[in-house]
């Protein structure tokens, strides 16, 4: 069963179309990461899905509801933590997740009790009575992200959820997303840090200039787009020659960089690679090091982005 | 618990912090007692209605409208905040709807008015207790007029929180508004004796509406003046209430 289904989903703003007819499927209990650049329309997105702006055009259904006609329906049942950090500044840690439970209607019992298991879970004994405005950054993000499982929800929108966190508490974070993703919990997850979306997402999806370029599982986004490799070359001393010995190599980008390092990039990176290596075996030229650079998220993600840029789109 | 009781309990709970109880209470106390006391060498006694009362008792009863103008402040700071802390979007992701944090933000006004009139009621009884003439007819008026102008300057309050984003400007602003109307009005001196056009710049100001009001309902000195101060404390509620609503409506998200 999906938990948002939306077709032909669009938002204009006047003549810009900040989304422009997108589809999107996110399953029960999955994590779905939604990549792009800034201004790409992840936000708008959000929004639209999140009931807080209705869509020029298209549908929306959130957890088998219209979200467009029911849209308060929607929200009683889903979670979301904005881009903006979102706090009560003169409220404790403490204070402000047992608050925003009643806004919730959770009963005092329960809300004092997961209180503390989030506070204990997100590592926030120390600052539990500390007011929200004397925080730092990352401990107010944490606050917020703790505070949206105050409620019981069946799908959970968080907006790059990791910003100013440290390593370990976005580690820490991300296990305790996927434990919940487990437990059936679907996840709409925007982010910029690529590892992240690798880490975490069953299904990701690039959205650029309003448009979503592509859908798939991240080992399937890297076959699919991943055919061009890198390979780095560092000689043991620089060669004037160099450059007109290796032009003659087909099918690849070469950037001579210092003169010493070589990255050449290919879509057919082991015919190019015997035929470099060939040459550089035949003029006696010194390989210090050598390395083939597997293909990651972000390299077609850049990839994906810069092409939807280019000035013939 | 209905979604709008929700709003208000919280909305309650991030108002009423110390420095804003004390700011209530002791800001009026010094405007009675010390102002009161003092200026009666200069002040004898002023005329109000049919009776002649003297300064302390004067400037008690007009700190009670004073005080329910301050404390409405709060819906603007709580709007505000909300959306400078990002709290507005979270809450309009929940469970709530616009109406639900209008409605809160409303309730949660009439209820800080009225604790705060009832509160410089109690303090100021001392001074007003001779000439004290409440009735049944009187209190439920005093009460109406408190609500009235609880939602009419936390209108103003929220309206000014809408259209202004920086923290200098809201501030700026919200005191430069909040201090015509607490200084231009009848609540420290009466508008009779005072110079013309000052006299009518104090009926520009609904303060002057609310404290006479209040006032004739403490003393029992109802005129058709004062039902007629009351139409247009109403009128002018409604309107700035409608206004704030749309605005509140329209709030880019």
């Amino acid at each position: 069963m999906s938990s948002v289904v939306a077709r032909s989903l669009s938002k204009s703003y006047g003549s810009v179309a900040a989304v422009n007819g997108i589809d999107l499927d996110v399953k029960k209990g999955h994590i779905f990461g939604f990549l792009g650049p800034n201004g790409a329309g992840k936000s708008t997105t959000m929004k639209l899905l999140t009931t807080l702006i209705p869509p020029t055009s298209g549908t929306i259904e959130i957890l088998g509801i219209n979200a467009i006609k029911h849209p308060l329906e929607v929200r009683k049942r889903i979670g979301v933590v904005i881009q903006q950090p979102s706090y009560e500044p003169s409220l404790s840690v403490e204070k402000s997740l047992e608050k925003y439970g009643m806004m919730w209607n959770i009963d005092k019992k329960t809300r004092k009790d997961k209180a503390d298991e989030l506070i204990a879970v997100f590592d926030l004994q120390e600052i539990r009575k500390r007011k929200n405005e004397d925080l730092s950054i990352g401990q107010r993000r944490r606050v917020q992200v703790a505070r949206e499982f105050m409620h019981e929800m069946d799908l959970l929108f968080l907006d790059e959820p990791t910003v100013g966190l440290d390593p370990s508490a976005r580690r820490g974070l991300l296990d305790f997303l996927k434990n919940k993703a487990k437990t059936g919990l679907a996840i709409f997850y925007t982010t910029h840090v690529l590892t992240e979306a690798e880490y975490l997402c069953d299904d990701i999806a690039v959205i650029n200039k309003g448009k979503i370029l592509a859908v798939d599982t991240p080992d399937q986004l890297k076959s699919t787009f991943g055919q061009e490799k890198t390979i780095k070359i560092h000689l043991l001393y620089k060669h004037d020659k160099l450059a007109g010995l290796l032009s003659g190599v087909a099918d690849c980008s070469i950037d001579f960089n210092t003169g010493t390092d070589i990255i050449i990039q290919s879509g057919k990176s082991e015919l190019v690679l015997s035929k470099i290596l060939q040459i550089l075996i035949e003029n006696n030229i010194t390989i210090e090091d050598l390395s083939a650079m597997p293909t990651t998220l972000e390299e077609i993600f850049l990839k994906m982005v810069k092409d939807t840029n280019a000035p013939n789109n | 618990m209905h979604p709008t009781i929700r709003l208000v309990n919280r909305n309650l709970t991030i108002s009423l912090n110390p420095g804003f109880l004390v700011w209530q209470v002791i800001f009026p106390i010094v405007y009675i007692f010390v102002a009161g006391f003092a200026y009666t060498s200069l002040i004898k006694s002023v005329p109000f209605g049919n009776e002649n009362l003297d300064y302390p008792a004067f400037i008690a009863s007009g700190m009670i409208g004073f005080n329910i103008m301050n404390s409405t402040l709060v819906s603007g700071i709580i709007i505000w905040n909300d959306r400078r802390h990002g709290m507005f979007e979270q809450i309009l992701v929940g469970p709530f709807t616009r109406t639900n944090y209008i409605l809160s933000n409303v309730y949660t006004i009439a209820i800080v008015g009225l604790i705060s009139a009832a509160l410089i009621t109690l303090i100021g009884y001392p001074l007003f207790f001779e000439s004290v003439e409440f009735n049944l007819f009187t209190i439920p008026f005093m009460v109406f007029a408190s609500i009235t102008g609880s939602i009419l300057f936390g209108s103003i309050a929220s309206i000014i929180s809408t259209r202004l984003k920086s923290s200098e400007g809201f501030n700026v602003i919200i005191n430069t508004v909040f201090l015509f109307f607490a200084f231009v009005s009848t609540a420290f001196y009466p508008a009779q004796g005072a110079p013309e056009p000052l006299a009518t710049a104090f009926y520009l100001n609904p303060l002057t509406y609310l404290v006479d009001i209040i006032r004739a309902g403490i003393f029992g000195t109802f005129t058709e003046f004062v039902m007629l101060e009351m139409l247009v404390l109403v009128g002018l509620a409604a309107a700035l209430f409608v206004v704030a609503i749309k605005l509140l409506t329209k709030l880019d998200l």
